[in-house]
Order: structure tokens, then sequence, then C-alpha cells
């Protein structure tokens, strides 16, 4: 039996769609572009998740879901629930996932129009893709690299900065 | 719509979200510091400018339809029945509704109420 990345591997485990969600998700076998496909989605819903909830959160700055106007003991409850060490680590985190999402999202961007693909050319062994060139690689791994990045500013910001 | 079509709005939302939400963030720390960005005076004077209200209504409407766009486009990778993909659609079209609308009340309440604070 093959490993998974090779093709009797994605015969019966992938091709099939037998896994379900676990192996649409599940990127471990395969190479980097797999992980940046699993990854955008990943924090794509947990971003969206965030801004519902923040949609929420800012909503107290009119009182709530049946406000009337800007109440300024309102957003006093809502800043006492979500600002404190707990609400400011989940900051960080969003910070890191939208970071993340937004740069390997330009990377998809530009490969989608095929401005940072290599020429196609015919597969053969060890069927490595060859249209994959260094911008592409490079752009993943920035994405991660800005994410930290943006991470540590943010944890900065909230923990170690001048409020 | 046509799928492609869908695709493009992915891609121009994905495109201004990546403007916008850097712009929003580094407001929020950067640019101003973050506890006079979330103080109440802030964000009330915020919504008196209409460049800021502007700002925010289109970062708004581009973040939620491209997140309900890809959870729509997610949806479609997951399962390809005639009736899951309107389900699906229907589904998507009414969140982005529904978000959207509740964001720009908090917009709108905050505009026009707010204006006689």
């Amino acid at each position: 039996m093959g490993s998974r990345g090779d093709s009797e591997g994605m015969t019966k485990g992938t091709a099939s769609n037998r896994k379900g969600i676990i192996g649409w998700i599940d990127p471990r076998g395969f190479n980097a572009e797999r992980w940046a496909y699993t990854f955008q989605r990943v924090t794509g819903v947990a971003v969206l998740l965030y801004v519902l909830g923040h949609l929420g959160d800012t909503s107290f700055f009119v009182g709530g879901p049946i406000g009337t106007g800007p109440s300024e003991s309102s957003w006093a409850f809502i800043s006492g629930i979500v600002e404190n060490s707990f609400g400011h680590m989940i900051l960080v985190l969003v910070v890191l996932v939208v970071t993340f999402h937004g740069i390997n999202g330009i990377r998809l961007i530009l490969a989608e129009f095929g401005l940072i693909f290599k020429k196609p050319a015919a597969i053969e062994y060890p069927y490595r893709p060859k249209g994959l060139g260094a911008a592409e690689k490079y752009a993943f791994a920035a994405a991660i690299a800005l994410a930290v990045v943006a991470a540590i500013m943010a944890w900065w910001i909230l923990f170690e900065g001048p409020l | 719509m046509r799928e492609s079509r869908l695709m493009l709005i992915q891609y121009v939302t994905a495109a201004a979200a990546v403007v916008l939400v850097a712009f929003h963030l580094l407001l929020q720390g950067v640019l101003v510091p973050y506890g006079t960005a979330i103080s109440f005076g802030a964000v009330l004077s915020a919504y008196k400018s209409l460049f800021s209200v502007v700002f925010l209504e289109t970062l708004l409407v581009a973040v939620l339809v491209h997140g309900f766009n890809g959870v729509r486009i997610i949806l479609h990778e997951l399962r390809q029945t005639v009736s899951w993909s309107r389900w699906v659609d229907a589904g998507a079209v009414v969140a982005i509704v529904l978000s959207v609308g509740y964001g720009t009340r908090t917009i709108l309440l905050a505009v026009l109420v707010g204006a006689s604070a």
C-alpha cells in the first residue's frame, strides 16, 4: 500500500472521497500547497466566526440588538467583557490568522491569474508539480512569516505597549 | 449567477478586504493608541466622519460577502448534488443579507442618532 501522497494513496483515500470531510481537510502526507489549502480554509472560517462575533460586540455601541443609539453604558458593559487578557489573546490569534489568510490569499489570486507559475510541463517520475516556481513557495513562506510578525506586534500593543 | 462571476467577486472582495482590514487593524494601536481607538468618544467621532462611515460600510460588505461566499465555495467542494447546491447558494445569500443588514443597522444608528449626541 502506498503512502497517502502517491497515486495509490490518492485512489484509495482521496479520489474516492471515502474519508469525507477528514480526507478533505487533513493535509498530512501532501506538499506545502496542500497545507496552504487547508490553512486558507480553516483560517477563513475562523475569521468569519470572529467577524460575526465582532458584529455582535460592536453593536453594543448603539445599545446591542435592541438598542436605539449610541450608549456609553452599553459600550462600557461589552468592553468589560472583551477587554481583558483572554479577550486580548483572542485578538492576537485573530491578527495571526487574518494576516496569514490575507497574504496567502494574495498568493492565490496571483496563482489564479497565472502570474507566479512556471510553464506547464509533462508529468514524470517522481511526480513533483513542475509548474510550482520559487515565487509561489516564497509567497507561502512570507504569509507565515508576516503573520507571526503581525501577531507579535499585536501582542506587544495589547500586553506590553502603552495603551 | 455564473460560477466564474462569483469567483471574480470572491477575488475582488478579497483584494478590497486585504487593504481595508489592514487599515482597520493599523487604526487599532499603530496609527492610534489602542486605548484611545476603542474609547466611546473616539468611536462616536468616527461615526461623525463621512470618510470613516463609508470606510466601515465598505469593509462590512467586502468582508461578509467574501466570507459567506467563501463558505459557499467550501460547501460546494464537499458535495455537489443539485438540491445541496441550491440550499447552499440560498443560505449564503440569506446570511449575507442578514449580517450586512445587522452591521449596517449599527452604523446607521450610530450616525443618525449619534449626530445629535
